[in-house]
């Protein structure tokens, strides 16, 4: 559809999609179109645009969120590599280990003796662990498991650990017949 | 400009269509569309105009071939992992069609180098998977006078729509002053 929305401009022919907005979605297999307008107070194209040469895009995108996200966590105290904690699961003092992804990836590939709660639910108060049980978190690259770890530190909990790099290091470090997506 | 005989033969589905004919495909041959990003909107973005004799296509793509995007980005091959991804949709379109001229950028869009790319270019086709780039794009469109076909894909939602303040339609700003925050914008 890209492409023929192209094709019509060089050849000049038929409705070009200007001023209109296609929505797509696959799974309903829906079309929708919506009218745009021009906006006369748009920063770029309106009648006093602020914008009038290229501009800082990162600095643009990245708008700060408010207090909490300035507040920076130094987590890297709590980095655990794959390899120790394979020795940790090896050994006889075995941590709570546990899996903050989303179900459908822990359907792809799991860490045996794993238990599944999804950061998107998580509540660091109500996961059934005393607080100075050792445990050990992992996601997919390690960077959500470091927020439910932020979580479990403030619910009080002291022996936390995070599995740096995710189970996608571990798969490439520790056990490499665990498929990686 | 004429087309070869092989072009003739090649092309004779639009050369008898009304709609395109003999000075339709003359124009798509003289035409020069600049691609930004050669990933899963880009592949059969640039496969379709290569096949219907877009003269000149611009990609560009600062990003290598790896085994996750095959699923979707049907211009690379099990071959090209590792690869610039411009150079291989590159490949794959010549060997479709050897009569286009295919142009790589192996880098990265950026304010130093969008003006003066767009200005070797009639249309724009944003096939980018990010916010700084969109509004780059739509911005060195702007300035440089170019319409800009937009296109862009969210799990199983897409949208689509031309932006051309030249000839008075709205421009992607008009519709996103700003970008999500950045918690919301998935990795
Ligand atoms: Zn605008």
């Amino acid at each position: 559809m890209q492409a023929t929305e192209v094709i019509k401009l060089v050849l000049g022919e038929g409705l070009p999609m200007i001023g209109r907005l296609l929505l797509y979605d696959a799974m309903k297999m829906s079309f929708r179109e919506v009218k745009v307008r021009r906006n006369p107070d748009c920063e770029l194209c309106g009648e006093h645009p602020s914008v009038k040469e290229l501009i800082d895009y990162q600095a643009f995108c990245n708008v700060p969120l408010g207090v909490e996200e300035a507040e920076v966590f130094d987590g890297s105290a709590y980095e655990m590599t794959p390899k120790a904690l394979k020795q940790l699961l090896d050994s006889d003092e075995q941590p709570v280990l546990l899996d903050v992804r989303e179900p459908y990836e822990w359907d792809i590939c799991r860490i045996e003796g794993a238990e599944l709660m999804p950061l998107s639910s998580f509540k660091a108060d109500q996961t059934g662990i005393t607080t100075d049980t050792p445990i050990v978190l992992y996601c997919y690259k390690g960077v959500r498991s470091m927020s439910a770890l932020q979580e479990l530190k403030k619910a009080g909990f002291s022996k936390l650990n995070n599995l740096e790099g995710g189970i996608d290091r571990w798969a490439l470090e520790v056990d490499p017949d665990m498929p990686r997506y | 400009m004429k087309l070869s005989n092989e072009e003739v033969t090649r092309y004779s589905r639009h050369l008898t269509l009304p709609e395109v004919g003999m000075q339709g495909q003359l124009k798509l041959k003289e035409a020069k569309v600049l691609m930004i990003g050669a990933g899963g909107l880009g592949s059969p973005l640039g496969m379709y105009l290569g096949a219907a004799g877009i003269g000149t296509i611009g990609v560009i793509d600062f990003d290598v071939v790896d085994q996750t995007n095959l699923h979707r980005q049907i211009a690379h091959s099990l071959g090209d992992l590792g690869r610039p991804k411009a150079e291989s949709l590159r490949e794959t379109l010549l060997a479709a069609n050897p009569n286009v001229r295919v142009e790589v950028h192996d880098e990265r869009l950026t304010r130093d180098n969008a003006l003066e790319l767009f200005e070797c270019y009639d249309i724009i086709a944003d096939g980018s998977d990010n916010f700084e780039t969109r509004y780059l794009i739509n911005d060195a469109a702007f300035f440089t006078k170019k319409p800009l076909v937009s296109a862009s894909i969210f799990r199983f939602q897409g949208q689509l729509s031309v932006f051309d303040p030249a000839s008075g339609g709205p421009c992607y700003r008009c519709l996103y002053s700003q970008p999500p925050p950045a918690s919301l914008v998935p990795s």
